[in-house]
């Protein structure tokens, strides 16, 4: 399956780092044709300026500031994220990302005086997000884990409707040990792989 | 009270910013001190970069590359949120502020590996913000923003505080008349704030 992973940490020697490169190995490894877009590393701008907001609703011209991220999610049949969850949400950089290309007339149409939200994303058909989250899972259940939901449940109902999501978080990261780490790298790499 | 106002909107001839300036107005005439941060016009860079990440935990450093806005977030009384949802979340340049200026020691501090709210001089708090969806949408989709306000920071600020929430839903078929109301609405509950 062509498959686009999103990936957003500032370090390359991180644990998140660590956790794209078994991502990436273990769908490759399943047979996959993996593209990987490490937004730190092409300095991605997240902010929406100006003028991009002004086009925002323009066919075509809100694609061409972000033109080859446009084409990437496209192309792409699977979506796998990774990143860390701060404040329990997505990293302003990879919440920017979703903000500049994922764009109406692209990605869905906007509703009219007569019909709904029309989704246009139906080639991406799974979509998954491995995530470090400081908090606990009780506490992450109960701020309504909104980095989770702006994914899993926002972007998603532009995917096909049978879309299939996967979610795997490694919590308390602030007291994580050697062990928990290496256990949650091979949980990624064996859910990753036969999803 | 000095009140912090975070603003994110990029475009001047917005209806965010239409709110914005109600806000502004609302809190001066209420005999405010405001505080107007607007995120956009001020440049705010929302990627925590690799150096703040490594220092991160360091209490005497982290602080260190956003001085003057958590100067400006510890002074504030109270705080007013006015943005629009973006894919169901803050615009990326708000979250930013989260990620960057809310840091260990500032707003929360780690005590045996628990989180201790720090942010108890803020003891009043407002979100002024429009949805592209539906309510009935933003409420199927769990509406992480609203969560955000009402569980996050109100568990960072002085407890018991109030919150208020105030959102314009369905921002692609509202009427004229709707968007009119909106703001006398926000420009009295911030006149009375």
């Amino acid at each position: 399956m062509r498959t686009l992973v999103v990936y957003s940490h500032p370090c390359p020697e991180s644990y998140n780092a660590a956790l794209k490169t078994a991502a990436v190995e273990t769908l490759e490894n399943a047979g996959h044709e993996v593209r990987v877009i490490d937004l730190y590393a092409e300095g991605f701008n997240p902010a929406m300026d100006a003028d991009e907001r002004r086009g925002y609703h323009e066919p075509d011209k809100n694609v061409e500031p972000v033109a080859e991220h446009v084409e990437a999610i496209m192309w792409c049949e699977m979506l796998v994220f990774v990143y860390p969850t701060w404040w329990f949400g997505l990293p302003a950089m990879l919440k920017g990302w979703l903000d500049r290309v994922w764009v109406p007339h692209v990605t869905f149409e906007m509703p009219s005086e007569t019909s709904g939200m029309k989704p246009k994303m139906q080639h991406i058909r799974k979509i998954a997000i491995v995530t470090t989250c400081g908090a606990t899972w009780l506490i992450s259940k109960f701020m309504g884990e909104p980095g989770r939901k702006t994914i899993l449940r926002g972007m998603k109902a532009l995917c096909a409707p049978s879309c299939k999501s996967l979610y795997l978080a490694h919590y308390k990261m602030d007291t994580s040990t050697d062990q928990s780490r290496s256990r949650y790298l091979a949980k990624v790499r064996q859910h990753l792989g036969k999803f | 009270m000095r009140v912090l106002v975070l603003y994110s909107h990029p475009v001047e001839s917005s209806f965010a910013a239409a709110l914005h300036e109600k806000v502004i107005d609302g809190l001066q005439n209420a005999g405010h001190e405001v505080d107007d941060c607007d995120l956009y016009a001020e440049d705010f860079e929302p990627r925590l970069s690799r150096e703040e990440r490594l220092a991160y935990h360091d209490l005497e450093h982290n602080r260190l590359p956003v001085s003057g806005y958590v100067e400006r977030l510890l002074k504030a009384e109270a705080l007013v949120i006015v943005t629009p949802v973006w894919n169901f979340g803050y615009p990326a340049i708000l979250k930013g502020f989260l990620d960057r200026v809310f840091l260990p020691g500032v707003s929360f501090k780690m005590a045996d590996g628990k989180v201790v709210p720090n942010l108890q001089s803020i003891h009043k708090l407002a979100v002024v913000t429009t949805y592209g969806g539906t309510r009935l949408r933003a409420f199927l989709v769990g509406d992480p923003p609203r969560k955000i306000a009402t569980r996050l920071f109100r568990g960072l600020i002085k407890p018991g505080a109030p919150v208020g929430y105030y959102a314009l839903y369905d921002m692609n078929r509202v009427t004229q008349v709707q968007r009119e109301n909106f703001l006398s609405k926000v420009h009295s509950k911030m006149g009375a704030f």
